[in-house]
């Protein structure tokens, strides 16, 4: 008779903190902060449909060191998330074969992050032109 | 008939939210967060401006992609790893996150409808 006897590699407790998988981690957790940048644009939806009072308030929230700190460390998330997206995308797509030759990951990635950079770019300029 | 895996809605919603984010996040954070806040080259909108931005349709939809995929991202992402560091059941950190990312869905979705077109 068989028995269920899986073998478990013993890990170290928090693993997952140190080298090789602190990039990993660390790249799920700029997930995260996607999620919590999410979380704080659905407070300013919430506050705009209760009202100007509310919503001054948040203006208000926006506009303290706390949420300046905040949000500066959510842009870090972000940034890594950018580039690890675009890091990660050759490896997920299909193989881009273009004339018989298989496109380098890098030149892929590279790509993304151009485009990513244009998209960012176009955004803040169309606000800095609406605003002037 | 065998039952079919719900993966791939999760995972079609981690990809879309991921790359919204990877394209034009920073860009978002920089302006909502640092500039407008502070008057760095772009002014605050006023209520009124904002208020027709989430009342017309486009900005509806612009809302609810940004926010709701933004959500659904970050929970597959904390899903997957808090089961890779088994820190409860699956099916638990599965309601958990996700729940998490479709009661978020839900709220903004009704704040959009009750703020009227």
């Amino acid at each position: 008779m068989s028995e269920y006897r899986p073998f478990h590699r013993p890990q170290r407790p928090f693993w997952w903190a140190r080298a090789p998988y602190r990039g990993y981690s660390l790249r799920e957790l700029s997930g995260v902060g996607v999620a919590l940048y999410g979380a704080v644009l659905l407070a300013g939806l919430a506050c705009l449909w209760r009202g100007p009072a509310a919503f001054a308030s948040y203006r208000a929230w926006l506009a303290t060191p706390g949420s300046l700190l905040l949000h500066l460390l959510l842009l870090a998330a972000m940034l890594l998330h950018m580039v690890t997206w675009f890091q990660t995308l050759p490896k997920t797509m299909p193989k881009l074969i273009i004339g018989g030759v298989a496109v380098p990951q890098r030149r892929i990635t590279a790509l993304g992050l151009a485009t990513a950079l244009l998209c960012c770019a176009a955004l803040l300029g169309a606000a800095i032109g609406a605003a002037s | 008939m065998s039952k079919r895996s719900t993966a791939p809605i999760f995972w079609l919603l981690f990809g879309a939210g991921g790359m919204v984010a990877a394209l034009i996040g920073p860009a978002l954070i920089l302006l909502t967060g640092v500039m407008a806040p502070f008057d760095l080259g772009v002014s605050f909108p006023d209520y009124g401006t904002l208020l027709a931005f989430a009342r017309h349709p486009l900005g509806k939809l612009a809302l609810l992609a940004v926010i709701a995929l933004f959500l659904w991202h970050g929970a597959e992402r904390a899903c997957l790893t808090l089961r890779d560091m088994r820190v409860g059941p699956g099916w638990l950190l599965s309601w958990a996150t996700y729940g998490i990312a479709g009661l978020g869905s839900l709220i903004t979705l009704s704040l959009l409808l009750a703020i009227g077109f």
